[in-house]
């Protein structure tokens, strides 16, 4: 009680050196608590932002781990040598549907769908849309490559004409077959939109499709019209399907500028159709194909292939993580990996929160060491100031324990009360200032990743999306998604932060404390008394 | 019965320095003493001594059957000896009554009403309430003194020691101290010793030790001629 009462009197005696010491404390609160909600606000956004969330995810052959095979078995020194690496390819190729159904049977999988994407030439009266001004009729290789500069076309044809992207040839039209609903992921996200006609049905396998608008405008034709595709390594092969249904496409507006290999890059010349109905074609072009051998002894066949690839839903990260754990348990091999494009691209926008809040950890540890080293300077020269005081005290028969307990008490009321303003000014400040430095941070990101992009030759992302990513969608789709990085955070004052800022005050007093109180135990009443006389 | 006693105490702060010797005196309650002597003599070092903020480097002093070395000297101070230093040593960011109440609450003596109890002191060494109430800076030296005193007396000891407290009074002030000396010993039975190199103050006491400066024994150097000669 004693202390209590001496340190009041104290406190409120001494104003000056006290309110001296509570800007500082004030000072250091209200940055660290802006620092701490920033580092927290960074945090539970990594933590929970996509906690609750659907995500998901597929399996794909791990190309890099294939590399790193290829370089462990090879003989040429650490180097990948084609051979292996060629040999690794064969025996881990994608899974086949079965196999990646048989993985869907998993408690943790919410859902699974499929799709498989094909290319089709145009037959008849359709051609594919393009907004070059060439023909788009197909030729004898069965790839048109508007928009191309000769040398790459060469190369190109090079390259894609025995297997394309995929082993598969590339046509006017990519030609899409989803299993459910769920695995129209546009038409889910709004991208796509049914403006006239119905959707399919997805369970038959009747030949019915979706076209985008530009197409039907292109060529003039309206729900109810049929279009005849042609396979592109047998011309004389076609199939008709029936328009159901016409949908606009906002992304094919926004990337009508970019380059591509083929119309069938082409997002208008995506063609809509189920599963099934893909199946049906693929089965029967196998089944009238013909085989032939080229000088080099290698069989070449003109059956349509399809590339399909399975797609799990996950109800949160949760089942997401436990689900690539039971994939490994069920002896997936390790070429195999999950990945998801949604954690892909949420990590990705959290980089420059992750940036401000290393800035933040850094600033709170500079701070709280200014702060810390004022206030023990601060306090050496409070005690030895007061040295007459602690000779008076300790004369009267009061402890030095009692004495430096004062003044720690004296310090810590000071420190509490400065922390709770510093906090309150904090809470205060810690949303506008951590959004307004959160916005630096993007828009630096953001300039990086343009330049970056300029010195590749490309145009600047613009606007929000700095930083394109590659998509897990079909690969006949607009598979770049624009990362959409995260610009504002609720980095506000929580108790556990509370907390922490109390702790840091008690750590702070403590700390500037044992100066004081070393050069307390030290002091002699008798020699500072005998001093002043 | 004495109260407190030293028994052949002598101090020295270091090898060279002797300041007391072989003091032996006797302190009862009811009585009212002076330890005199000149500048230098160690007056203020022997109240040191008895007010426990040293120790004797020889000798004993023994406050109520027990050696002052063995016992708590923070309780020692805070319980069973006031002390009126010379300087004061009022702390000066409070109130006269609030350095009394500090003293009580210092002593951890259970004081009910000690604000009351404060008051009631620095009446008793007449200061009046407005006094009372003002921080020690705004008082005069002997304002100041009378402070002291009721801060020596707050938390009932039964020694009360003072280092030179006329020594910066006027005459009638000195007699006013001194009567409230007086008053404490033979109406409080309290055992008052002043150190004082004051005449009037030895005057008005009941017993007067005197305290001699040490002489500085030096061995004389044997002179050739001193010499023991061998016989012949």
């Amino acid at each position: 009680m004693m202390i209590l009462i001496n340190a009041f009197k104290s406190i409120t005696r001494s104003k000056g050196r006290n309110i001296l010491i509570g800007i500082i404390v004030v000072t250091v609160a209200a940055s660290s608590s802006i620092a701490l909600a920033i580092k927290s606000a960074a945090s539970t956004a990594k933590e929970t932002g996509l906690e609750n969330q659907t995500i998901t995810g597929s399996i794909s052959v791990d190309r890099q781990k294939l590399m790193e095979g290829a370089q462990g078995d090879g003989d040429s020194g650490g180097q990948a040598d084609m051979g292996s690496m060629r040999e690794l390819m064969q025996q881990y190729p994608d899974l086949s549907l079965d196999e990646l159904k048989t993985y869907s049977e998993s408690d943790y999988v919410k859902e699974f769908y499929y799709t498989a994407s094909a290319s089709l030439n145009a037959a008849g009266d359709v051609e594919a849309y393009s907004t070059e001004s060439s023909s788009t009729s197909s030729d004898d290789s069965g790839s048109e490559q508007n928009g191309m500069p000769d040398g790459m076309r060469g190369g190109m044809n090079g390259g894609m004409d025995s297997s394309g992207f995929g082993g598969m040839t590339m046509g006017d039209f990519s030609i899409t077959g989803y299993s459910s609903e769920s695995a129209m992921t546009k038409f889910i996200s709004g991208e796509s939109k049914i403006s006239s006609g119905e959707m399919f049905d997805v369970e038959s396998s009747d030949l019915n499709c979706l076209i985008s608008n530009e197409l039907a405008v292109f060529n003039g034709l309206s729900v109810g019209d049929t279009i005849t595709l042609a396979n592109p390594n047998a011309e004389d092969e076609t199939y008709s399907f029936t328009i159901v249904g016409i949908y606009t496409n906002t992304s094919s507006a926004d990337s009508s500028n970019q380059m591509r290999f083929s119309t069938a890059q082409d997002p208008a010349n995506l063609i809509c159709v189920s599963y099934n109905a893909l199946k049906a074609v693929t089965d029967n072009s196998e089944a009238v194909a013909t085989t032939s051998t080229d000088d080099n002894g290698s069989e070449t066949t003109t059956a349509l292939s399809m590339q399909t690839s399975g797609t799990y839903v996950f109800s949160d990260k949760t089942n997401y993580e436990s689900f690539s754990k039971e994939l490994t348990g069920k002896g997936l091999s390790e070429y195999y990996t999950l990945s998801s494009s949604d954690i892909n691209n949420y990590d990705s926008s959290l980089v420059p929160l992750e940036n401000l809040s290393s800035f933040a950890t850094t600033l709170l540890f500079i701070i709280l060491g200014v702060g810390a080293i004022i206030l023990i300077v601060l306090n050496i020269f409070n005690i030895r100031e007061r040295k007459y005081e602690v000779g008076v005290l300790t004369a009267i028969g009061i402890k030095k324990g009692k004495v430096a307990m004062q003044y720690i008490t004296e310090l810590l009321a000071v420190t509490f009360i400065s922390v709770i303003i510093g906090t309150g000014i904090g809470a205060a400040a810690s949303v506008p200032v951590s959004n307004n430095l959160l916005a630096l941070q993007v828009s630096s990101q953001e300039a990086a990743q343009n330049s970056q992009q300029e010195n590749f030759g490309r145009a600047g992302g613009g606007g929000q999306g700095g930083m394109q990513t590659r998509g897990s969608g079909g690969m006949f789709g607009n598979s770049t998604n624009a990362v959409e990085y995260l610009d504002t955070i609720d980095a506000t004052i929580s108790i556990e932060i509370l907390g922490q800022l109390v702790g840091i005050g008690i750590l702070l007093t403590i700390l500037s404390s044992l100066a004081g109180v070393v050069f307390v135990l030290r002091y002699e009443p008798l020699k500072i008394l005998a001093n002043r006389t | 019965m004495s109260i407190l006693s030293l028994q052949n105490v002598g101090f020295s702060y270091n090898k060279s320095t002797k300041v007391l010797q072989d003091i032996n005196y006797e302190f009862e309650k009811g009585r009212v003493y002076a330890i005199v002597g000149r500048s230098g003599a160690g007056k203020t070092t022997l109240l040191s001594l008895l007010s426990g903020l040293t120790s004797p480097t020889e000798g004993a002093i023994i406050f109520d059957g027990k050696d002052v070395r063995k016992i708590d000297r923070y309780k020692y101070r805070s319980h069973y000896v006031g002390v009126v230093f010379q300087q004061f040593n009022l702390l000066p960011h409070l109130t006269a009554v609030e350095n009394v109440e500090l003293s009580m609450r210092a002593s951890g003596k259970h004081i009910p009403e000690k604000r009351k109890l404060a008051m009631e002191l620095l009446d008793k060494v007449e200061l009046d309430d407005v006094l009372a109430k003002r921080r020690i800076l705004k008082l005069s030296g002997g304002e100041q003194q009378r402070v002291a005193i009721a801060r020596a007396l707050s938390y009932n000891p039964d020694i009360i020691l003072a280092d030179e407290p006329t020594g910066n009074l006027d005459l009638a002030t000195q007699e006013e101290i001194m009567d409230i000396f007086q008053h404490l010993a033979k109406e409080e039975n309290k055992c008052i010793i002043i150190v004082s190199h004051s005449p009037e103050v030895a005057n008005s006491v009941d017993e007067v030790y005197e305290l001699a400066p040490l002489k500085e024994k030096r061995r004389k150097k044997p002179a050739m001629e001193d010499k023991v000669q061998p016989e012949n």
